[in-house]
């Protein structure tokens, strides 16, 4: 049978058809119990292969826990987490930006691989839902065709790198940043400086300063772009980051020229891998190392860094690029004037168009409900951008899609193109464009329904949209499920974030409210907790405080302000009045969430993957090597000496590197260096020691890689035996390295 | 090229008659409680998803380790979509039946589904592209499963781009 790798062969980057070979090596090991499911859980997670609510087998179907008896009940991808259950695969867009071509690939392995939707998140991916992990490296391989990759978009490693989707049309920016996120993207994707850290870490760019669109103040990395005396650079910022406690992020430098931007990125990787918990998952973040260390101490220790790393020619090879970058639309520049305008186009327009810095252009924002859109929608924006716009499409933190370099002169036309796919909506940015993570929808850590609360108060409001105040329609809704603040509730004018209360036993859905975030300046204060109120009566709050908002205003006072200015106590007495819960016999409806009939439970709620499992560098390198000896043993079957040969070779080549490393980080990738390291740091010290075999199994790597290839069958399949030998050697010294590094000295 | 042994991603869809009366998100309910009783014969009911707020697609979502069942909006026609997931001995047949069977237990809801015509679509590009080849495939093996010069195909979807579809009329 015809399968996607044989279609696919040749038109796959050559390294990314690689690494999902490997990838799909993996499962398979997994399912002959040959790799760890902890470890076959980051492994997937760095894939982008997360779990879903209920993976763990389990289901309050409202009346008992049910036992959801997969086929492959014994097998597991990870710790309580069953392998046929649906799961969810994340998809990194660099930045947000897409051509035509990957939104139609995106539509085809929705519909094929997941449930016809596609998802964008709050950082700019995409999200599939109800995927099976079988599935998953023929869905990698079709991304791959088209030049995208899911690698590192979940697991402790740098995510998506987002930036602002208005970069290079946007009036208030100084430069665009579009191509300075693409590259820092590629240069830390797989970074081996990156691939030790405790936790995630996510990095974003803007143009501007005043402007929230790049959230840079919430971000573990942030860089904001300014010109010095001409030169191009940025003022960079660590530390920042949302979670329980929301950080404010810490200024590193308030000017990074354009060719230190990377370097200093993998330093602070590097001082992050070393120095960042790595244990307890709840401070592991780097918010917590640079409040922990201070801002100057941990500046110091980076610049400490810049200076020793070995120098890399693609910290500025792509500068030029930079400058020269340029999107090409579809359409020269023409002005909107008389054109005949449709019906609601006025009213879509100002909301959704935004006029560019380039005259004759403007953006138009496709407003996507809850992030959603289907794959029928998405092959006909293709086509809409192909016509409208070139190949620029961009999805948004708000989860929506914009379409830049439309000429004035087309956007009745793409707007009335967008109503026939039922996307033509007014509303991008205000009130009724609520921001929504999954929530209990498909989040193992979900509280609360953030997307039927989302759905129900977006329902509410789009009826009397038009009738509202300017002032209210203008502020922004988000709301997670529960406090990891995935739905970015700190950033909003009215937050929300999921929790429940019990109520004569029973337990009932609440969402703590948070009011006065401040969507400006890259988010440049976060929204204040006032109380919580029980789910079903969140929208009654909503219209309270909105119609207050616009009945005491002063001016244009902003609601920032005025929420600062009537005070927290006139907020929480506004809230008291809506905490009292009915009880059970009078309106069972409060004893249920949105858009969800069953009697609410806390009893679904799983073990969370965000943060990823805590596997070191030397476990994933040691794996690697596993995974090289077991091809070894699949080309022996294949009667292919000459493969076998060389992958077992390079198996025991990786487990020595894999020590080595441990020993001299940078060490060079090169078989000569690593023999003569291997032997000098681990074997002659006799750290790599069997008490009964001594050093019998480096000798044998060392035989094979003195004496060159093996040739004979049974020469081979010695040599395979001798490498899964050495192997397992290594993990043995492996212990002994943790235990050494146990017993030294604290680090600083 | 041949699929029939191996094309299992196939899907049945069944229009709702007067669809304009019905409110899809009431029928949530109904599916939480096909969950509770496991209703569906062959099926391992996991999971309710609401999507009814996304023009024309899959409305209210019912997620089986097998297949999914919806009540799905797209091509503005309302009605009961099946979409095999696993494999199967005969998928054409489980899919048909899938389909309605949950037609069937929607019925005691009240709902009504046409009985003459229903759509089966291959959900599979590789093995089924919507390509004049993949059409005659398609054909091929619905005339197989329905012998007999009562019953009419008709091809779906011209975009290229779309799944591969024919229109089933029984006469």
């Amino acid at each position: 049978m015809l399968n996607w790798k044989e279609k696919l062969a040749g038109s796959m980057p050559s390294d990314l058809a690689g690494e999902i070979d490997v990838y799909e090596t993996q499962i398979e090991l997994r399912r002959l119990g040959k790799v760890d499911e902890k470890l076959f859980a980051e492994t997937r997670l760095r894939r982008g292969v997360y779990g879903q609510r209920y993976d763990n087998g389990q289901r309050h179907d409202g009346t008992r826990t049910q036992h959801l008896g997969y086929p492959s009940a014994a097998l597991t991808k990870g710790p309580e987490t069953m392998w046929d259950a649906p799961g969810m695969q994340r998809i990194k867009i660099p930045f947000g930006g897409l051509s035509p071509a990957q939104l139609e690939l995106l539509a085809d392995v929705a519909e094929e691989h997941a449930d016809g939707i596609l998802h964008v998140t709050t950082r700019q991916d995409f999200q599939l839902h109800f995927t099976h992990i079988d599935e998953t490296p023929t869905l990698m391989r079709r991304l791959a065709s088209v030049g995208i990759t899911t690698r590192e978009a979940c697991g402790n490693a740098v995510r998506n790198v987002t930036a602002c989707p208005l970069a290079g049309v946007c009036h208030t920016e100084t430069f665009d940043v579009t191509p300075y996120a693409k590259a820092l993207s590629r240069f830390l994707l797989g970074h081996p400086d990156t691939q030790d850290f405790g936790r995630k870490f996510k990095p974003a760019f803007s143009g501007c300063e005043q402007e929230a669109c790049g959230l840079v103040h919430m971000h573990d990395l942030g860089a904001i772009a300014r010109l010095v005396d001409g030169r191009r650079g940025f003022r960079l910022f660590v530390g920042g980051g949302l979670g329980t406690v929301p950080y404010q992020a810490k200024v590193f430098s308030e000017f990074v020229p354009e060719e230190e931007l990377l370097p200093l990125a993998q330093a602070i990787g590097r001082v992050y891998a070393r120095l960042g918990e790595k244990q307890n998952r709840a401070r592991a973040r780097i918010k917590f190392l640079v409040a922990k260390l201070g801002i100057d101490e941990f500046r110091r220790l980076v610049l400490e860094e810049r200076a020793l790393l070995p120098p890399d020619p693609r910290w500025t090879s792509y500068i030029g690029e930079a400058h020269a970058f340029h999107e090409t639309p579809s359409k020269p520049p023409a002005p909107l004037d008389g054109a005949p305008r449709p019906a609601g186009f006025d009213a879509w327009a100002a909301t959704n168009v935004h006029r560019q810095r380039q005259p004759g252009y403007a953006v138009a924002a496709i407003t996507l409900p809850l992030g959603d859109l289907t794959s029928r929608q998405a092959r006909r924006v293709a086509d809409l951008a192909r016509r409208y716009s070139g190949d620029s499409i961009r999805t948004t933190v708000e989860q929506n899609i914009v379409l830049r370099w439309v000429s004035e002169a087309d956007l009745p036309a793409l707007y009335g193109g967008l109503v026939v796919l039922g996307l033509g909506e007014p509303g991008a940015g205000t009130i009724l464009d609520v921001t929504a993570c999954p929530g209990t929808d498909t989040c193992k850590l979900g509280i609360a329904s953030s997307r039927g609360l989302a759905r129900e108060i977006r329902g509410r409001l789009a009826g009397r949209f038009f009738t509202l105040d300017t002032a209210a329609r203008g502020l922004r809704l988000k709301m997670s499920g529960c406090f990891n603040s995935c739905g970015q509730h700190h950033t909003a004018d009215i937050g929300f974030y999921g929790i429940t209360r019990t109520v004569a036993g029973r337990k009932v859905p609440h969402f703590q409210v948070l009011l006065g975030g401040t969507w400006k300046d890259n988010i440049g204060a976060y929204g204040l907790s006032v109380g919580s109120i029980p789910a079903k009566n969140v929208p009654l709050f909503v219209d309270r405080i909105t119609e207050r908002f616009v009945r005491e205003r002063r001016g244009q006072e902003g609601f920032a302000d005025f929420v600062g200015r009537i005070g927290k106590q006139e907020c929480r007495n506004m809230i008291e009045e809506l905490m009292p819960v009915p009880a059970y016999e009078t309106d069972p409806s409060y004893y249920s969430d949105w858009g969800d009939p069953r009697e609410f439970t806390m009893g679904d709620l799983g073990t969370g993957e965000c943060a990823g499992e805590v596997v070191s560098r030397l476990d994933f390198d040691l794996q690697a090597a596993e995974r090289l000896c077991f091809e070894a043993q699949l080309k022996m079957e294949a009667r292919d000496v000459a493969g076998a040969d060389d992958l077992a070779y390079r198996a025991m080549l990786q487990a020595a590197l894999a020590l080595v490393k441990e020993k001299w980080y940078d060490v060079p990738n090169e078989p000569a260096v690593i023999a003569r390291e291997f032997r000098a740091r681990l074997l002659e010290p006799k750290i790599f020691w069997d008490r009964f075999a001594g050093g019998k199994f480096a000798q044998d790597f060392f035989r094979r890689h003195d004496g060159g290839p093996v040739s004979s069958g049974d020469e081979v399949r010695r040599l395979v035996e001798e490498s899964q030998l050495f192997i397992e050697a290594a993990h043995a010294c492996a212990d002994r390295l943790r235990q050494e590094k146990a017993a030294g000295p604290p680090l600083p | 090229m041949t699929f029939e042994g191996d094309l299992y991603r196939l899907g049945v869809k069944i229009d709702l008659i007067e669809p304009a009366a019905v409110d899809l998100r009431a029928l949530i309910p109904a599916f939480h409680r096909w969950i509770q009783k496991q209703a569906l014969a062959g099926h391992l009911l996991i999971d309710v998803h609401d999507y009814s707020h996304v023009h024309e697609g899959p409305g209210i979502l019912l997620v089986a380790h097998e297949g999914n069942f919806s009540l799905d909006g797209s091509d503005g026609r309302p009605g009961l979509a099946y979409q095999r997931k696993q494999p199967a001995a005969d998928p054409l047949a489980v899919s048909i039946e899938g389909a309605r069977a949950a037609c069937r237990l929607l019925e005691t809801e009240g709902l009504r589904f046409r009985a003459d015509e229903f759509l089966v679509f291959a959900n599979d590009r590789l093995l089924a592209p919507n390509t004049p080849e993949g059409r005659s495939m398609l054909e091929s093996l619905l005339r197989k499963a329905f012998p007999g010069a009562r019953v009419a195909l008709a091809p779906q979807a011209a975009d290229p781009r779309e799944r591969l579809a024919y229109v089933v009329t029984l006469g």
